[in-house]
């Protein structure tokens, strides 16, 4: 009896055994048939492509790498200003590294959207899948394509345009097209998806940050812009020129209008209203969804790192470039000379006075009022005491002696890194379609509207108007200049210097902070300027190298020159 | 403070000293009542047939651990239990049981038999004779395990068995967790050997009681095939121990340990860092002649070094602030172990506890393991058994950092600024490097994890009545865990020194604004159940055995994730007294399920155990792979020649054993992600649309649907012997391993501009892994004098034959015939002295006189990615060696255990920092002799150097000798120890990574792997008393 219940309990055991427990679905994903079955799934997927759309709210910002912000350090996106850049290490500059790398080596990524993107086009070219608004959501995601490429085009040049997806084993050999064919391509796209797309939503939109007819005429405007620049337009062709005003001036009086003030502009949560922007990058204080770019960018004085390695710290070289109140810029270059322009009052030993009201909303400067703490950056000459905001109470305090103010919050939001910032990151605004007309109607010989436009940017903050007598070379200065002022830290600077090829004179300066010596018993201060980094542009600069890796396994892909 | 400190260990003691008497108690009364036999004393002498008096024979008492051993004129007296019988055995002898009766004087003669040399070692699903094993199968005995005070058993294997190789990257109490590698690296995939602990693989190694352990295996040749797909990496056998028959033996030990970091960095103090940082500056703003600033002043400096100003000028050392002169850990054990003739059984009971290292840090770790292992015979034919245990552990750490990033608090510690105040003479804590005083850490909430595993295994064996030499076995095993991880973490405030107003001011720390909580709720199960049917049969000289198993097992995993921010207090640490705003909290969740299903057997035959032949197989099946291709055959035969046995040998006196052997096995591997045979979406990559949330799914890798196993080809040869009785004992076996359709993406030679979302794995790598081991050990007796030295050096390296490779690049940096791991490095070759050195040889644009010189190799005329190579040497050693003194000399023992490892190079990252960034310390080794202007011949780069990427500057030659561990001992004479009724009592001190002797890596602990900061290795010091009864 006994050993008939044993041998029982074994053949229980053995009959037990079966391979079923192999058959198991993966509990923690959803198969590829479920996501092109279901309506709510493909909506998912053509939400995720937005992520291809670039932010700048990084760790490192790419203001870094200009003559924005003094930049301490020589690695990641520090290659850029101290000429360290080559082809095998561009990559730390990927915009999936940590610090964000600038968002300025986009290959990897922007192909990768364009793949999700093709895959989701191939798709709904399908008749069986069935979506409502299939119409508009096939036109975002061609903005998106377009808008991808164009990311590219700036960084590296001519880049393959690719439209198909492929698969894996798929060997297709890749080449790069010409600037003009990507421009050609661009606007092809924006051209097929402007009638299907929504005309606007306004920025308290549930909506918003969606790709629109405006924003897809604001790429227009800018990838026009570029294209006529000397960088993109090596024949010169003045009709880019033309075309490129013709594509601003569609959203001149699309029923945008300059936001009133300049610093609520920028530090607004996302879903406020306002009626400049264009075309964001929201954010949203759920879990995952918003930045920290106060944290990152204010100084020791709030806990935050001063921009990493204080490294985001406004240069003196931005500074100098504010005009004064009456109009005038601080500084003329006779003979190429940096001098005081006797004409603007500028006064060295009291230099913060009588600036651009976007100094103050741009810059924290010592004696500046933020948040109603006065920032001290002072250090008295004895060593026995220095101002809280000053390099020497912490080396998160940027040794410049500025601090960026432009994106961060006034009184009543907290700061703090657990706060949830989620002031939009702005791809398009009024202010530069503005911009970018002024400069395409300069080009074609227009002054007038240039100047026009020019001033009206500057109404808004109660500058004086660019005066008729300011013409030529000298209004392109002020052109230029009003750009770098209207749009610092904005992530135009960067690609601005370059498209006018004058990246070879601005981004050799070196870079300057000040000094701020006061004597405690006086209160009096002395300022003087110290150079901080020294910077080297080389030409081939202009254009980013493509991974060395990359190379070698796209023989047809041809790396830029000076970068082999 | 220091007071405190130590006041604070002195509590800490006395409150353990409390508990081992609770738990003495409480393990008293269970086991009461089971004592009370009475004592005689016998004696006796032992000689060898011949009439030489015999040392060093053990003597022991049947079915205890009570023994003793013979004196050099072969002498002995034991003190045994009634009706006792005695075990006389002694290595090459026969051994002889005699029943004590009433006598009190015993002599006896042994005589020389080979088979006695037999050892028993525990292999894949059964046991075998050492003589007559034809596999690659090293081991260590629990014994030799309790001699390391270390924590984590783990690290104790280290040199302790050849081939493998255990590296010990970090000391932190509770994630000190070593590197284990079993001949090397044979796969870039994971490399990780499958652990298999009493019949399952299982996790937590590391965490077993060490007294508890019976032996350990290590299987690194075809011996591993029976483990088939995922034993390619090798298998480690964990046996822990069973009853025995006999009265019950108690066992109970104490230690107590001191433990500190091995090696503490030098790093450079205030006044040599502003010097530092000065010359970084001024190189950074183009090295300007005139109008330049430094930040700090001369003045500066001299006040750094004159201490005349602690506020405003302060010199600190954050080591000496942060780093406890010595941490404490307590662990004590009391198990029983005994039985009869139908049931025997082993209870144990230990406790660890160790306090971390550093000043005002919440770091602890508590581990309490329990263990029963019973086995009854329950009729004549069949025996059931169970053996369960249990892990209470609880982990708690800092709460700035996770598992990943505890290198963070070390950053916070060397790399903080000197210049920067710790703690204010006042007693006001400073903000630290950017807030993060270490020193603060204690008011920052905690990390916490704690889990409570339980193994279970239940056994049942039988002797199938009808048919001789028949056995059926049959196991069920059922694990599981559960695991609660909490991340709290609270506001913390320091002072900063306001040098206008002069006042403390009270400042918020960098970390959270109000209170936050993230809990993780985690549930492991693996039910494992087989049966086994085993078959063994002598006919005359042909030695028959055969097994043939089943096994299906299967693995659940679910997770749930809390989080919630913004508790109005800090109070209560719980979910629900955090905010309830939807803002505030966030959840997660999923499971994850596997399984296995196989067959396995082995046969074996040998010829008059001269002649011995062996075949295992494994034919496996997992769901990670699709269905077609899910299930792999995986065989291995070994064979083996007793040239002892043979009668041309027999003049040959002094060879008692001599054999060799060989081994071919085909294993494989599957440790990688499941399901990359399928195309699936997660949900994430979310977008925020007028700043709401819009649900995103991304999509996983792309699909390889036809995914399989690694294989891995090992070809083993062996050489063993004694000689001299013992006198020399050898081993020699070289081995090489050919792995194949390794599975690997072609993350590098698939262009980016396909835009794929991420690459499966494929089957397409091959690497070779050869090398040997080399054993030696000499046992021996000289008179009251006994001493055991054992050696063991392993080489392996790998070459990788294909990999995928960037295409069309230059072949010095292709893998491609490089061991696994090969880095890539531009070669140094000093630095430029002169502005002339630098204007003559092709240098990066930014580079500077001082800056490290990079060797153009292809001579092109500028220095780019095109001039790296690969290295030849990586990480993990290609030569671990260990040497091991056991010597006894009367009442006292002392061991000593020397490990080491060469042939491997470390790339530190951190090293060359600095004067770069405000708040990045430096070594003292780094800034000695480094270029500056005033120093041109400096043979270290300059401050604020530059270089292209990684280099050989940098790469350190990481070879060391370790004197692991050291233990001195002293056992009670019987005469005392028995009058109180203990058969043995021991008295010992002992110690682990005593001391260390570096090639190359001075300034740090050799064992480490990439950059210095990270948890340092510790030395532990430890007194201990162990008792039996």
């Amino acid at each position: 009896m006994k050993k008939s219940i044993i041998y029982l309990f074994i053949l229980a055991v053995l009959a037990g055994c079966s391979d079923d427990i192999l058959d198991v679905q993966p509990q923690d994903r959803v198969s590829e048939e479920a996501v092109w079955g279901d309506e709510n799934l493909i909506r998912a997927y053509h939400t995720s492509l937005y992520n291809g759309v670039l932010h700048g709210f990084k760790i490192h910002m790419l203001s870094k790498a200009t003559d924005e912000a003094f930049n301490a350090i020589n690695f990641d996106i520090g290659i850029i200003p101290t000429g360290a850049l080559r082809a095998d290490n561009v990559t730390s500059l990927s915009d999936t590294h940590w610090t964000g790398g600038g968002g300025l080596y986009y290959w990897n990524t922007g192909y990768q959207y364009i793949r999700r993107i093709n895959i989701f086009l191939e798709k709904m070219a399908d008749p069986t899948i069935v979506v409502s608004e299939k119409e508009k959501l096939v036109a975002e995601a061609k903005f998106l394509r377009a808008y991808i490429h164009f990311l590219l085009l700036e960084r590296f040049g001519g880049v393959p345009i690719v439209t198909e997806s492929y698969e894996l084993g798929a060997d297709q050999s890749f080449s790069r097209n010409s600037i003009d064919e990507c421009f050609e391509f661009i606007e092809t796209e924006l051209n097929e998806a402007i009638p299907d797309l929504e005309k606007r939503y306004a920025a308290s939109d549930a909506n918003f940050g969606r790709a629109t007819q405006d924003a897809a005429q604001a790429l227009l405007s800018r990838a026009l812009l570029y294209a006529a620049s000397p960088l993109f337009n090596e024949s010169g062709d003045q009709g880019k020129w033309q075309r490129a005003a013709d594509a601003a001036e569609v959203l001149l009086n699309a029923g945008y209008s300059l936001h009133e003030d300049y610093t609520t502009l920028f530090n607004q949560p996302t879903g406020t209203a306002n009626n400049e922007m264009i075309f964001v990058r929201p954010f949203s204080s759920s879990p995952g969804g918003f930045h920290s770019a106060p944290m990152d960018n204010l100084n020791r004085r709030y806990g935050a790192y001063g921009g990493w390695w204080a490294s985001n710290g406004p240069s003196q070289n931005l500074v100098d470039d504010y005009d004064m109140i009456n109009g005038e810029p601080v500084f003329i270059y006779p003979n190429g000379v940096k001098t005081i322009n006797p004409a603007s009052g500028y006064d060295p030993q009291n230099p913060y006075v009588n600036r651009d009201p976007r100094f103050d909303a741009t810059v924290i400067y010592d004696g500046a009022t933020y948040r109603g703490d006065k920032f001290e950056m002072w250090v008295a000459p004895d060593g026995e005491s220095w101002g809280f905001d000053s390099y020497r109470q912490s080396g998160d305090n940027p040794r410049s002696n500025y601090v960026l103010r432009k994106f961060m919050p006034d009184e009543g939001t907290p700061l703090s890194w657990q706060q949830p910032y989620t002031n939009p990151w702005i791809i398009f605004r009024l202010g530069e379609i503005y911009l970018n007309y002024a400069e395409a109607k300069f080009e074609l010989g227009d002054e007038e509207t240039c100047r026009e436009y020019l001033s009206k940017i500057r109404a808004r903050v109660n500058m004086p108007p660019i005066p008729s007598t300011v013409t030529g070379e000298e209004l392109r200065q002020r052109l230029y200049n009003e750009r770098r002022i209207e749009l610092a830290f904005e992530e135009h600077r960067y690609w601005d210097v370059r498209r006018w090829k004058i990246a070879e004179t601005v981004e050799n300066q070196p870079i300057f902070g000040m000094d701020i010596i006061r004597n405690p018993s006086t209160g009096e201060k002395t300022y003087s300027r110290i150079q901080l980094l020294s910077r080297i542009f080389e030409e081939k600069m202009y254009w980013l190298p493509i991974e060395q890796n990359e190379i070698l396994r796209n023989q047809g892909i041809q790396q830029n020159p000076g970068y082999e | 403070m220091k007071e405190s400190l130590y006041s604070k260990g002195y509590r800490s003691i006395k409150k353990q000293l409390y508990h081992v008497r609770n738990y003495l108690a409480v393990f008293l009364v269970f086991v009461g009542g089971l004592q009370g036999y009475a004592q005689t004393q016998i004696s006796g002498v032992v000689k060898e047939e011949n009439g030489d008096f015999l040392p060093g024979v053990n003597i022991l008492e049947k079915g205890t651990l009570n023994g003793a051993i013979s004196d050099i004129d072969g002498s002995y007296s034991i003190t045994v239990g009634e009706s006792a019988v005695l075990i006389f055995s002694f290595i090459g002898y026969g051994s002889k049981e005699i029943v004590v009766g009433n006598q009190s004087e015993i002599n006896v003669e042994l005589s020389p038999d080979m088979t006695s040399l037999s050892e028993v070692i525990v292999v894949g699903y059964g046991e075998q004779r050492k003589e007559t094993l034809t596999g690659s199968v090293a081991n260590v005995s629990g014994d030799d395990l309790v001699k390391s005070p270390a924590a984590n058993v783990t690290s104790s294997l280290a040199g302790r068995l050849p081939g493998l190789t255990v590296n010990q990257r970090s000391g932190e109490p509770g994630r000190d967790d070593p590197n284990i590698l079993i001949r090397g690296s044979g796969t870039f995939g994971n490399n990780s050997p499958l652990i298999i602990i009493d019949g399952v693989p299982r996790s937590q190694i590391g965490r077993l009681n060490p007294e508890d352990i019976e032996s350990i295996s290590v299987l690194k040749d075809a011996s591993a095939a029976i483990y088939g797909a995922r034993a390619a990496n090798g298998v480690i056998l964990v046996t822990t121990k069973a009853g025995q028959k006999g009265k019950p033996v108690f066992n109970f030990t104490i230690n107590q340990s001191f433990l500190q970091p091995t090696k503490i960095l030098d790093m450079l103090d205030a006044s040599e860092f502003a010097q530092v940082y000065n010359e970084g500056a001024w190189y950074r703003a183009g090295r300007p002649e005139t109008n330049w600033t430094p930040p700090f002043s001369q003045e500066a400096i001299q006040r750094y070094a004159d201490g005349s100003d602690p506020v405003r000028y302060p010199n600190t050392d954050w080591v000496k602030e942060a780093v406890k002169p010595y941490s404490t850990q307590q662990r004590i054990n009391l198990s029983a172990r005994g039985g009869s003739d139908d049931v025997n059984y082993f209870l144990s009971f230990g406790t660890v506890s160790q306090n971390g290292n550093l000043v005002n840090d919440p770091t602890e770790y508590r581990q309490y393991n329990m263990r029963v292992n019973v086995n009854v015979n329950l009729t004549e034919n069949l025996t059931v058994g169970a053996n369960l245990s249990a892990l209470l552990n609880n982990q708690n750490f800092g709460s700035v950092a996770t598992d990943e990033e505890s290198w963070v608090n070390f950053k916070n510690i060397y790399q903080a600024n000197p210049t920067l105040i710790a703690q204010y003479p006042n007693g006001l804590y400073g903000p630290g490097r950017l807030g993060e005083n270490p020193l603060l850490m204690d008011q920052r909430g905690y990390f916490n994890r704690e889990s409570s595993p339980m193994f279970s295994s239940f056994t049942a064996s039988y002797q199938v009545p009808f048919l001789e030499g028949l056995k059926i076995d049959a196991s069920y095993n059922y694990d599981i865990n559960n695991q609660v991880q909490r991340r709290w973490r609270t506001p913390y405030f320091f002072h900063e020194f306001n040098t206008v107003t002069e006042e403390y001011e009270r400042r918020q720390g960098t970390g959270v604004s109000a209170p936050e909580l993230s809990q993780t709720n985690t549930k492991w199960t693996t039910k494992l159940y087989n049966i086994r049917l085993n078959y063994s049969r002598t006919i005359d000289k042909h030695y028959f055995a055969a097994l043939l198993g089943t096994e299906q097992q299967e693995n659940y995993e679910n997770w749930v994730h809390a989080f919630r921010r913004n508790f109005v207090s800090s109070a209560i640490d719980q979910i629900d007294a955090g905010s309830s705003d939807t803002n505030d909290m966030n959840t997660g969740g999923s499971t994850r399920i596997s399984g296995y299903n196989n067959y396995f057997g082995r046969l074996n035959y040998d010829y008059d155990g001269k002649y011995l032949l062996e075949f295992l197989f494994r034919y496996d099946g997992s769901q990670k792979f699709p269905k077609e291709s899910r299930y792999g055959f995986f065989p291995g035969v070994s064979a083996g020649w007793r040239l002892s046995e043979e009668p041309f040998m027999a003049d040959l006196d002094f060879v008692n054993q001599l054999k060799i052997r060989g081994s071919y096995g085909k294993i494989g591997n599957d440790f990688v992600a499941a399901y990359q045979h399928l195309q699936a979406f997660t949900f994430g990559n979310n977008y925020y649309f007028g700043g709401n949330v819009s649900p995103g799914v991304n999509p996983g890798v792309l699909p390889n649907r036809n995914i399989t196993w690694e294989t891995s080809e090992k070809v083993d040869i062996g050489l063993e012997g004694v000689l001299w009785q013992g006198g020399l004992g050898f081993e020699f076996v070289v081995f090489n391993e050919q792995r194949s359709d390794i599975l690997a993406r072609r993350n590098v030679s698939v262009s980016n501009v396909y835009g794929y979302p991420g690459l499966p794995d494929e089957n397409i790598g091959r690497v070779r892994n050869r090398g040997f081991e080399l054993i030696l050990n000499r046992k021996r007796s000289l008179g009251e004098f006994n001493y055991n030295i054992a050696g063991n050096v392993a080489f392996a390296r790998s070459e990788i034959q294909f990999m995928d490779e960037v295409p069309n690049d230059i072949a010095d940096k292709n893998l491609t015939g490089r061991p696994v791991g090969a880095g890539l490095y531009y070669q140094a070759d000093g630095i430029f002295n002169t502005q002339e050195e630098l204007d003559s040889y092709p240098h990066i644009s930014n580079a500077q006189v001082g800056d490290v010189r990079i060797v153009d190799r292809n001579n092109d005329g500028q220095i780019n990615g095109d001039d790296q190579f690969r290295f030849n040497y990586t990480a993990t050693p290609e030569y671990v060696f260990g040497l091991n003194f056991d010597l006894a000399y009367k009442n006292f023992d002392l061991n000593l255990f020397f490990q080491g490892q060469t042939n491997v190079y470390n790339y530190d990252e951190r090293y060359p920092d600095l004067g770069t960034a405000a708040f990045d310390n430096a070594t003292v080794e780094r800034a000695t002799d480094r270029w500056t202007v005033d120093n041109p011949n400096g043979t270290k780069p300059r401050a604020d150097g530059v270089e292209p990427g990684a280099n050989t500057m940098w790469l350190f030659d990481a070879t060391f000798v370790r004197l692991k561990n050291v233990e001195f001992g002293y056992s009670l004479p019987d005469h005392l120890i028995s009058r109180i009724g203990f058969s043995d009592a021991r008295f010992y001190v002992s110690g682990s990574n005593v001391l260390t002797w570096s090639k190359e890596i001075k300034w740090a602990d050799p064992e480490a792997s990439g950059g210095f900061l990270y948890y340092p290795q510790l030395r532990t010091m430890n007194v201990g008393l162990n008792v039996k009864f």
